[in-house]
């Protein structure tokens, strides 16, 4: 077995897997803290790309301001949507919050197909196409700023959580919104600013996975599946398991696609995801409430 | 005595001779329908074709439309790239709007199920697809535009051989009946000049992705890298992609599938590479400069092969009407006179042989400083 | 007082009647081929939306892989048809046959869990099928789809345009319709309802939740696999995108929009989803817009769906005559708890 490909196709899958980690982790703490099983996710995936895109070519902005404003826009709109649709139904059955964030998934990457337009665009990032040879291994520098970035950012997300004033609420209304309203915590800035946070980082990927494909409404679509089978087999709500989950599948999905079958790629993470659920109906690290 | 009856009666007179001011002033329009993809995948090429067509649509109305004064309508169809939508379409053309010809077959699964639809019924143009069966199993009425598969890898394989000469070859190709085709085609005529053919990967219509398949590809190391891709944002990640994985070769690109946006969308990485096409903005034909012309004022994208497509199925349906005398449902004459003649398109001269198949002239094209030029010897 | 000993007005068998006889008229009515094929769609959506509201609206799980056991129906009987020359009536229960041995083993995995894990579940069996259907080429031909597929024929006569295809389907539609009514009414359908609206409940009453889901499910995907064999051999092309996201999206569309857990739910926002579609051709990408934008709407403001405005004058006008009001057909029909 010729040993470079196989580190390649290694590094490949943990790239990959990062991004999705990215994308689970908004996922992960929306339905942790608020359990809200949001299928809009992917589209706010799909809205940072764009609004990079735009600000970066419209107002000639470079890539890193672009993202960075994208992030804090796509952030707003998380809200917004909140505001709109999430919060006036939290009292709502689980099935009917579930269904809403279909409508609002499909409203948006429609209205993304009307407003942008149909034909394919790039995002420019002076990362793209530099190549980076580390050992026998060939990356490009936006692929190593997709894992570093993501790595930042669930370290900065891990101990916002864990020691800051506002990631201590997080945790109590996932434990118990009820006791936690009951402790003086306000519930409704607690549901804004998890929405935020979520859709920031959704954006946040994005805006950095962007630049290494070409991006269309539909990529929306893409995201969440993959966000969601991270999620589920993470366990909802918990973040590590998350991290865990989204590298396993993006190394499986390499080499299972490297060395059994290119056309079956994307079956593999399916058939992952049922035996795991199948074995651990959970997830890997399931929890029981709360946020982990 | 000018009673009411009488009053009536003159009305009534003057009413019926009305039409025959009408009838010369103004003829009623040659409708034709043009059924695409103007929404999910294969969108952008479904507008691309659209554009085409309109363009050259005007250009003929400018110059006072067909035989008789008809100025040429185009209604528009989404067919949404589904056979049961271009059914439906079609059907809906045909009955509820009366048409008078139609355009469409974009792809080839829509094609084959709307050839049913229109079978023996109406004059009917496919213009991008490649299956076979399209015109294998056609009507009396359906035309063809598109070279099939074969007939463009005989002309590259030879430019491909002669030209670009590659010691040993690798193929990326879309998982499609076209795409396997290719492999198939390429594989038999590439070993008959003596390129070794190393291997191949086959990708889906529906990746973002293609880093796995090329890293492996990139590790049997041949000379060059052939990539079969009609999707537009497909084939711009494929060739960027490529090149991030630090490959050093040739790259290939299949015959049919360069356009402008492909290459505004591949950045640098499609410098130099070599394709076939129909379609070339520096052609010798009469009509191309007016089209060109119209295309750039009316539209943003940069005219395109897909685009050369849908003008040359408006003047195809413009021509044979012209022959039949002005009568657009004159269906056994346009397609007699089709077959018999040849049609003038911007693509240069087309001949359509007895089951409706167009045989196009191919040039060997290569991507200079962002710009697809011809290469001339 | 002209009501039964269940309380239901013998109005009811009459407007029943008056509306299959309705149906029966409609091709005649039609006027052009275009629109009697449209009625067939409707039919076919309609259909395949009762199915999945066995899941959806009784059993009140999502799914999202019902478009996937219509594509294997679909597959099944075109299979059969094209390369043994099987007979395409045959083809019919055959199809469910093999949908609902599909939708056996899945369900048999997929429903020991609940929620958003049995919707990602049902996800990824159907894009398994999907990705197998694209890939095995001997023997679905993948992506270049089974082309010439023979019409419907029962004995000499042929299905092979709309009006009679339409005549087929209603026949089904109408069966299923009965076959839901009786469901509903009967013991096991009151054990769906019970495992819907509170399962540890119906599991404490004796009743055996996993068992009530897989019939429901397997009876379920046995319809879905009808309809695909008759959508098979009526558009005579298919493809895998039979099974794509788009079906996915609509059949839910179609069963939430019309209203969850009833039965003339379905076949309304079947109707609606077909005329609007035809009617907002020009419209183009806003027309997926639109409907995205009443399935959002109907779900935050009309989580029964079309029908329970229909439902609702119904009552007003009742009591407004003094008349009892009829019960909705079923205890809180729209599904869930709210």
């Amino acid at each position: 077995m010729d040993f470079t490909v196989f580190a390649q196709q290694i590094a490949n899958g943990l790239v990959n897997g990062m991004a999705y980690v990215l994308i689970a982790t908004g996922l992960t703490l929306v339905f942790g803290v608020l359990r809200i099983v949001n299928f809009a996710h992917g589209e706010f995936y799909m809205l940072g790309a764009y609004i990079t895109y735009f600000v970066g070519t419209l107002f000639g902005l470079d890539y890193i301001a672009a993202a960075a404003i994208s992030a804090v826009v796509v952030a707003g709109l998380g809200v917004a949507a909140n505001k709109l649709i999430f919060w006036p139904l939290r009292r709502d059955h689980e099935f009917t919050i579930l269904l809403s964030s279909l409508g609002l998934a499909l409203l948006i990457a429609n209205g993304g197909e009307l407003l942008f337009g149909a034909d394919p665009k790039y995002v420019e990032s002076p990362f793209a196409d530099e190549v980076l040879d580390i050992g026998t291994v060939t990356l490009t520098q936006q692929r190593v700023l997709v894992f570093a970035a993501a790595v930042v950012a669930l370290i900065a997300v891990y101990l916002f959580i864990r020691y800051s004033r506002f990631g201590k609420m997080m945790r109590a209304t996932a434990q118990n919104p009820d006791g936690a309203a009951l402790t003086g915590i306000n519930i409704g800035l607690v549901h804004t600013y998890t929405f935020a946070l979520a859709c920031g980082l959704a954006a946040l990927s994005g805006a950095l996975v962007g630049p290494t494909v070409m991006i269309f409404p539909t990529i929306g679509n893409w995201a969440v599946l993959k966000g969601f089978i991270v999620v589920i087999m993470g366990g909802l709500g918990s973040v590590t398991g998350a991290l865990f989950a989204g590298l396993l599948l993006g190394v499986i999905e390499s080499l299972g696609g490297g060395y059994i079958s290119l056309g079956f790629m994307e079956a593999i993470g399916y058939a992952m995801i049922i035996a795991v659920l199948l074995w651990r109906p959970n997830g890997l690290f399931s929890t029981a409430r709360g946020l982990r | 005595m000018f009673g009411r009856r009488t009053l009536l009666a003159a009305a009534a007179a003057l009413a019926l001779t009305l039409p025959a001011f009408g009838a010369q002033a103004q003829q009623p329009p040659v409708r034709i329908a043009l059924i695409g993809p103007m929404s999910g995948t294969g969108a952008f090429e479904g507008q691309l074709g659209l554009e085409g067509a309109q363009a050259m649509a005007a250009v003929i109305n400018a110059k006072g439309g067909v035989a008789g004064g008809r100025k040429i309508e185009l209604l528009t169809y989404d067919d949404k790239g589904s056979p049961e939508d271009g059914v439906s379409a079609a059907k809906r053309a045909m009955e509820q709007d009366n048409v008078d010809m139609i355009i469409g077959g974009w792809f080839s699964a829509v094609a084959l199920s709307m050839k049913e639809v229109t079978r023996d019924k109406i004059i009917t143009v496919m213009t991008s697809s490649q299956h076979p069966k399209v015109t294998e199993e056609g009507h009396k009425y359906l035309f063809r535009l598109n070279a099939t598969s074969a007939m463009m890898s005989e002309f590259y394989s030879k430019a491909i051989c002669e030209r670009i000469k590659p010691k040993s070859i690798a193929f990326m190709n879309v998982n499609d009946d076209w795409g396997r085709l290719e492999l198939d085609n390429y594989t038999k005529l590439l070993t008959g000049c003596g390129i070794e053919v190393k291997g191949h990967e086959f990708y889906n219509r529906t990746d973002t992705d293609f880093t796995t398949a090329l890293t492996k590809l990139k590790s049997l190391n041949a000379d060059a890298i052939y990539v079969a891709a009609i999707n537009t944002s497909q084939g711009a990640t494929i060739y960027r992609q490529i090149k991030q994985t630090g490959y050093r070769g040739k790259v290939i690109a299949s015959a049919g599938n360069m356009n402008p946006k492909l290459v505004e969308l591949s950045g640098n990485s499609l410098e130099q590479v070599y394709s076939a096409s129909p379609f070339t903005e520096d052609g010798a034909a009469p009509s191309l400069k007016p089209w060109l012309e119209q295309y750039r004022k009316d539209y943003k994208n940069d005219p395109s092969f897909i685009a050369a497509l849908g003008a040359q199925a408006v003047q195809t349906l413009a021509f044979g009407v012209d022959a039949a005398g002005g009568d657009p449902r004159a269906y056994d004459k346009i397609a007699a006179a089709l077959k018999s003649q040849a049609v003038p398109t911007v693509m240069g001269e087309l001949r359509f042989s007895d089951k409706g198949q167009a045989s196009q002239a191919i040039h060997l094209v290569q991507v200079q400083k962002k710009q697809i030029v011809s290469v001339r010897d | 007082m002209n009501t039964n000993s269940h309380g239901q007005s013998l109005g009811q068998p009459l407007a029943i009647a008056g509306g299959v006889a309705a149906l029966a008229v409609l091709p005649f009515l039609a006027g052009n081929a275009y629109l009697e094929h449209l009625l067939v769609l409707w039919m076919l959506y309609a259909l395949l939306a009762l199915s999945l509201n066995i899941v959806i609206g009784y059993l009140g799980e999502l799914t999202f892989g019902h478009a996937a056991f219509v594509g294997v129906g679909a597959y099944t009987s075109a299979i059969l048809s094209t390369q043994l020359g099987l007979p395409p009536l045959l083809g019919l229960p055959l199809a469910g046959l093999v949908a609902a041995g599909f939708g056996l083993v899945i369900g048999y995995a997929a429903l020991r869990v609940v929620g958003p894990q049995f919707a990602i579940l049902t996800l990824g069996f159907g894009a398994i099928l999907f990705t197998i259907t694209n890939h095995w080429v001997d023997l679905t031909r993948g992506p270049m789809g089974i082309t010439d597929i023979p019409p419907m024929a029962i004995g000499p006569l042929a299905f092979d345009s709309a009006r009679p295809t339409y005549y087929l389907v209603l026949a089904l539609v109408l069966a299923t319709a009965y076959l839901c009514h009786a469901l509903v009414g009967s013991r096991t359908g009151r054990a769906f309802l019970a495992v819907r609206e509170n399962a540890p409940l119906a599991a404490s009453l004796g009743i055996n939740v996993f068992h009530t889901k897989l019939m429901g499910f397997v009876a379920a995907t046995a319809i879905a696999g009808i309809g695909g064999a008759i959508y098979a051999h009526y558009i005579r092309v298919i493809t895998p995108d039979i099974m794509g996201v788009h079906n996915v999206a609509a059949l839910i569309i179609v069963v939430i929009i019309g209203g969850r857990g009833t039965i003339l739910g379905p076949i309304l926002g079947a109707l609606v989803y077909i005329g609007l579609l035809e009617s907002l051709r020009v419209a183009g990408p806003l027309r997926m817009v639109i409907f995205a934008a009443l399935l959002t709407g109907t779900v935050v403001f009309l989580p029964g769906g079309l029908i329970s405005l229909w439902q609702r004058w119904r009552n007003a006008h009742r009591s407004e005559n003094n008349l009892p009001a009829t019960p909705t057909g079923l205890p809180s029909t729209e599904g869930g708890a709210k």
